[in-house]
């Protein structure tokens, strides 16, 4: 993975798939935490429900013989990212700190950059977000609430990376690994996610990643994630890169 | 401008032969076999010789590493690309009902018997070429779960059709010049012309005959033109290396040998004209329009190419900058840049200026400079895509590009020697038919006249349904 | 063909003018209906932009639907005017001259109606303007020129404004015949438009050599529009169906044959509602049907292209959105009528001498042709999207909502409306086209026949 053209930090993700469970728990701390719309039956029955990140479920063998295999997938923060170069309007742009990002005042909804992206990670508001009374005091208010009519995705948390990098500089010192979890990262209780700075060598992801089972998503297409993967480890089998005997990927 | 003719009587463009003269100077045409003519036909004997020799040379030394082939198979796909797409010339503005094609047609048609070398030339290549299945591993290819060695039969099959419905549509539209020759000539050309006639007198019946078969081989030939090169193409070409996807690489293969075939008629006419007597027939308004189409097929080289670099130059995943890597800034860059230049940026900046597209000269000087790029656009292309690694083939996409190939003295001589053995074969058969279609002028003559209009000149053309 | 008739000049004018100085009773009821619609149309497009895209059929991973389809039909429709106008006048094919106005004006119309699409799709569609348009120096951010949807902009609008000036400049000669056929406001108005137009040699030179460099420098934006269309799609390699190097040739082609077949379509209404019997003959149906037939041979074997090298990669997600195109109820359907009314059906029929003379079967058959088109969009457009990379898991479909075909066929109403709205004004058969062939065009005697025989430039 490059580190030049960043600064200080580059944020990513690794992700233990032999820890999932497949709770869930990070989808919903997820949508606590970015204020994204209620995923009514009909959003799902339409395709248009929001999970920021979701949890893939896959099912391997035939009955009786058969297992669940859990594959949480969110914004791989691709260095290449082909969502980029479609944008007409440059609603979504690559920061410095290795984070691709949405802009809501620019983005116009061409859509663009959804078809543009492989990981399914965008998302459209077809509607005007609405909430229940009872939960328009639960929106979180360090995050925007999306207008109908714009594209949105993860962002890594990137409120929580702020309030942690004016922390760390109120006391003056560096940002420690692991203080910063983003939402999903935080209500995961088997530290399947992991978030940390590839810059930082010593960070837990960069342990991870040296892993033997560690790789990325569709890696023919060559975007070059910040998110990387550990693959599932399974006794019956000899190759365990589960996701990609999934795919026909080699 | 020469306006000299083959028996020395100088001519005005303008004015217009009688019938019999035209049929009696075409005719005498084919006798000429002087000096000079027998000179350049052993030369290009030798060569052949040479090039065979070459083959066999190459055989010895390299009949075991498939990559050092890369140049034969180049220029075999040269021959193919130039004389394959000439009798296209022939049969597009005919159908079009264009009157100036028409001292032209035989020029294009008496092409296809360069069919028969790059048949001759794919039989070493389909020797190297592996099966479909290498080493227990298949590669990808257009036949899928198909025979092991689809692709040698089916090339071979294409290419033969290809040669024999070029020679029929030759023949077939030669018929009523073998019958003047039968008339006419002397000799064992007499004898030959009588055999070949088939008892062609010009009936109303014969020539509804001879229009219809010429329209059913022409339509064959494009369409196994194309079916040709998508199987050359692809199985030569494209499933070579491992990852190479290019849905427009075989029309982009037609279009430069229809581009190629252009250039190759332009050439044979300025020399026909220039040495062979035929100012009579071939006028500024030939040269003029197949100017226009070389122009037009010269842009459409960069539209198809771009077509392609745009889609994997935005693409960048992994199968994109392969096709990038390999074929473009890789090891034969040299030969992309030549063939960028010669067969697009030159002969467009070149014909698009009217004094040199109006012109005896500029469009020949054009289709030389187009043929040697057709020539580097070959070589850029089968190089390096024999020269990969045969082992790794049936792999989702290369991840080695081979280095840079040079030709050696066997890839020399066996170049020089098919594109000798295809000149020698042409040369041959001007002696046999006439280089302009008897028939064809007559019908000209009958079919257009000089017209005033208003104050000025023009000329009136019928269009028959 | 022995069935042209020697039209004296007043009898041209007068006939060809019968639009514009006796309008037709059928004229007036049409277009208030087509306006109706049209004005119907525009509230259903209000409607959603007030509600949201919410109101379309489309969800993730199929963003782009029928609007985008619609979008690249239109622009392939524009197609027909710069085929017809300025190839067939470049290669000189003396039978476009009746067809080139029609074909002109369904180059501009359609191109004003496919711009549309892009815009209402849009989920902001009142910031796009702001945002594309780099008028605003001050921000500091100019559109992303990687973008293929800012070259779209670019390439439509130049081929708008070229087109328009194609058209305009053809009109003139006409426009000064109007000028002199009537009184009051419209005499004032054609006064305006006709610039002066008098018809002297000078002005004849200046005209034909306007035109024909106009064919020669739309010829490349003719070709670049829909490469640069095609491009939206393929460019991006995470759409699998998408990425293919085939697309802009092949959406070239197959905008050439939907176009020329919509001319069709119109030359046989024009020839029954203004009843220019005279004008647009059967030889001309005849010219353009095998025109055809090339077209869509080479179109059937870019889509075989296409198709054969999509699978010939053999990637699991590929096989599968072909399998889904190709095989899957209701696709399967669709791929079937596609094939059936894009070639089968007439090119087959287009084969008879008889059906390429044959009005109501050629204009039949066209409609066949332009129905297959759109689905051809379609099947590119949403398979590719509805099996987009490996992850199974987010794979949907899509079913376009009654508000999206209301949109679509409001779009047909407005192209008609505007057609119409121009017919009452301006001539759509150029009259100077037509004299100058007559005086072109003359039967000569070659022995026993008589054969049409046509005036070239001496070389």
């Amino acid at each position: 993975m490059t580190t030049e053209g960043y600064g200080s930090h580059r944020w990513g993700m690794a992700i233990d798939l032999d820890r999932c469970t497949g709770c869930q728990a990070c989808v919903v701390a997820c949508q606590a935490e970015n204020n994204i719309p209620l995923n009514f039956e009909d959003r799902f029955d339409r395709s248009r429900a929001f999970e920021w990140i979701r949890v893939e479920r896959y099912w391997e063998g035939e009955f009786p013989d058969v297992k669940a295999r859990f594959m949480p997938i969110l914004c791989q923060h691709c260095n290449n990212a082909p969502c980029e170069p479609v944008c007409p309007v440059f609603a979504t742009y690559h920061n410095s700190e290795g984070l691709n990002v949405q802009v809501y005042n620019r983005c116009v909804g061409t859509r663009y950059c959804a078809n543009g992206c492989p990981y399914q990670v965008r998302f459209f508001n077809y509607w005007e977000p609405v909430w229940p009374e009872s939960l328009r005091n639960h929106l979180n208010p360090d995050v925007t609430v999306r207008s109908r009519g714009i594209m949105e995705k993860c962002t890594f948390c990137i409120q929580r990376i702020r309030r942690g990098a004016r922390q760390a500089a109120r006391e003056n010192r560096e940002i420690q690994d692991g203080e910063i979890q983003p939402a999903c990262v935080q209500a995961c209780p088997t530290q399947t996610l992991n978030f940390g700075d590839w810059n930082d060598p010593e960070s837990r992801i960069n342990q991870m990643k040296n892993n033997d089972r560690s790789y990325t998503l569709l890696p023919h297409l060559e975007t070059d994630p910040n998110v990387v993967y550990l693959a599932k480890v399974d006794p019956h089998k000899e190759v365990t890169h589960h996701a990609e005997a999934e795919s026909g990927v080699h | 401008m020469s306006t000299r003719s083959s028996h020395g009587v100088a001519h005005d463009p303008h004015e217009r032969p009688s019938g019999a003269e035209v049929t009696a100077d075409l005719v005498r045409s084919t006798y000429s076999t002087g000096g000079t003519f027998k000179l350049i036909a052993i030369v290009l004997a030798v060569l052949t010789v040479l090039g065979v020799v070459g083959v066999i040379l190459k055989f010895i030394n390299y009949g075991d590493d498939q990559t050092r082939w890369g140049y034969v198979v180049a220029a075999m796909v040269f021959v193919l690309t130039a004389g394959t797409g000439a009798p296209m010339v022939a049969i597009a503005p005919a159908l079009a009902k264009a009157n100036w094609i028409r001292p032209v047609t035989r020029i294009a048609a008496l092409f296809s018997v360069t069919g028969i070398v790059s048949s001759l030339m794919l039989i070493p290549i389909l020797f190297m070429l592996p099966p479909l299945i290498t080493q227990g591993a298949r590669r990808r290819s257009i036949w899928f779960e198909g025979p092991d060695y689809s692709p040698h039969i089916w090339g071979m099959i294409a290419l033969l059709g290809l040669t024999l419905a070029g020679l029929g549509l030759l023949y077939s539209s030669a018929l009523p010049d073998l019958a003047a020759m039968r008339d006419h000539a002397t000799g064992w050309r007499q004898r030959w012309g009588k055999r070949l006639a088939r008892g062609f007198i010009g009936t109303e019946g014969q020539w509804r005959t001879l229009r219809l078969r010429i329209g059913m081989f022409g339509t064959l030939y494009f369409l196994l033109l194309v079916f040709t090169h998508f199987l050359i193409s692809t199985d030569i070409g494209q499933s070579m290396v491992a990852g190479w996807r290019d849905a427009i690489f075989p029309m982009y293969h037609a279009m430069t040998s229809i581009q190629a075939g252009v250039a190759g008629t332009i050439l044979v006419m300025w020399i026909a004209r220039r040495f062979g007597g035929m100012d009579r027939y071939l006028h500024l308004d030939q040269f003029w329009s197949l100017g226009k189409l070389l122009f037009a097929t010269s842009l459409l080289w960069f539209y198809f190419f771009i077509s392609a670099f745009m889609v994997y130059w935005y693409g960048r995943a992994g199968a994109d900058k392969l096709w990038l890597d390999l074929l473009i800034r890789g090891p034969m860059i040299w030969a992309f840049l030549g063939a960028f230049t010669f067969s697009f940026f030159v002969p467009w900046w070149f014909l698009i200026w009217n004094r040199t597209r109006t012109s005896i000269n500029g469009p020949a000087i054009a289709a030389v400079i187009v043929l040697f790029g057709a020539l580097l656009d070959r070589m850029r292309l089968y190089v390096p895509a024999w020269s990969v690694d045969p082992t790794r083939i049936h792999e989702r996409f290369l991840t080695e590009i081979p280095t840079t190939q040079w030709p050696d003295i066997f890839d020399i001589l066996i170049f020089v020697g098919g594109i000798s053995a295809a000149i020698l074969l042409y040369m041959l058969a001007t002696r046999l038919i006439p280089i302009v279609s008897i028939w064809e002028v007559h019908q000209s003559n009958l079919l257009s006249r000089p017209a005033k209009f208003i104050r000025g000149h023009g000329v009136l053309v019928a269009k028959p349904d | 063909m022995q069935q042209r008739r020697t039209l004296d000049q007043p009898h041209t004018n007068r006939v060809l003018l019968n639009g514009q100085l006796n309008t037709p009773g059928w004229w007036l009821p049409t277009v208030l209906l087509l306006g109706v619609a049209v004005v119907a149309g525009l509230g259903v497009i209000l409607f959603m932009i007030m509600q949201g895209l919410g109101v379309t059929g489309l969800g993730r991973p199929v963003f782009w639907g029928l609007f985008i389809t619609t979008f690249v039909f239109w622009v392939g429709i524009s197609h027909a005017g710069i085929m017809i106008s300025a190839i067939l006048r470049l290669t000189q094919a003396e039978w476009r001259r009746p067809v080139t106005r029609a074909a002109e004006l369904l180059t501009v119309f359609s191109l004003l109606t496919a711009l549309f699409f892009p815009l209402i799709h849009a989920g902001r569609p009142w910031r796009i303007a702001y945002w594309i348009v780099p008028y605003d120096f001050a921000r500091g951010i100019w559109p992303n020129v990687r973008s293929p949807l800012i070259w779209d902009p670019v390439a439509i609008s130049t081929y708008l404004t070229g087109s328009t000036l194609f058209l305009y400049v053809a009109l003139l000669p006409d426009l000064g015949n109007l000028r002199d056929r009537t009184t009051g406001w419209k005499n004032a108005l054609y006064t305006v438009l006709a610039l002066g137009w008098r018809g002297n040699p000078r002005q004849w030179k200046l005209q034909t050599i306007g035109g024909i460099l106009l064919s020669a420098l739309m010829l490349p934006i003719f070709v670049s529009v829909h490469s640069i269309v095609s491009w939206d799609f393929a460019i991006t390699p995470a759409v699998e169906g998408w990425h293919s190097t085939i697309f802009a040739p092949y959406f070239v082609i197959g905008a050439v044959h939907s176009g020329v077949s919509a001319v069709v379509t119109m030359m046989a209404l024009m020839r029954w509602l203004w009843k220019w019997d005279d004008f647009i003959r059967p030889e001309h149906f005849d010219a353009l049907a095998r025109l055809l037939i090339v077209v869509a041979t080479g179109w059937l074997g870019f889509t075989f292209l296409e198709l054969i090298f999509a699978v010939y990669g053999l990637d699991a997600p590929e096989i599968a959105l072909r399998e889904m195109q190709i095989f899957q109820w209701p696709w399967n359907m669709l791929f079937l009528v596609f094939l059936f009314t894009g070639y089968i059906i007439p090119v087959t029929m287009w084969l008879f001498k008889s059906v390429r003379t044959n009005i109501a079967l050629m204009f039949w058959t066209s409609i066949l042709v332009n129905i297959g088109m759109w689905l051809e969009r379609y099947l590119i457009i949403v398979p590719g999207l509805a099996r987009k990379q490996p992850f199974v898991f987010s794979w949907e479909g899509y079913a376009p909502s009654i508000v999206e075909w209301a949109i679509l066929a409001w779009s047909f109403a407005w192209v008609s409306f505007l057609m119409l709205l121009f017919s009452r004004f301006f001539p759509l058969v150029p009259l100077f086209e037509q004299k100058e062939s007559q005086v072109f065009t003359t039967d000569v005697k070659i022995g026993r026949a008589t054969v049409p025989a046509i005036l070239r430039e001496e070389e």
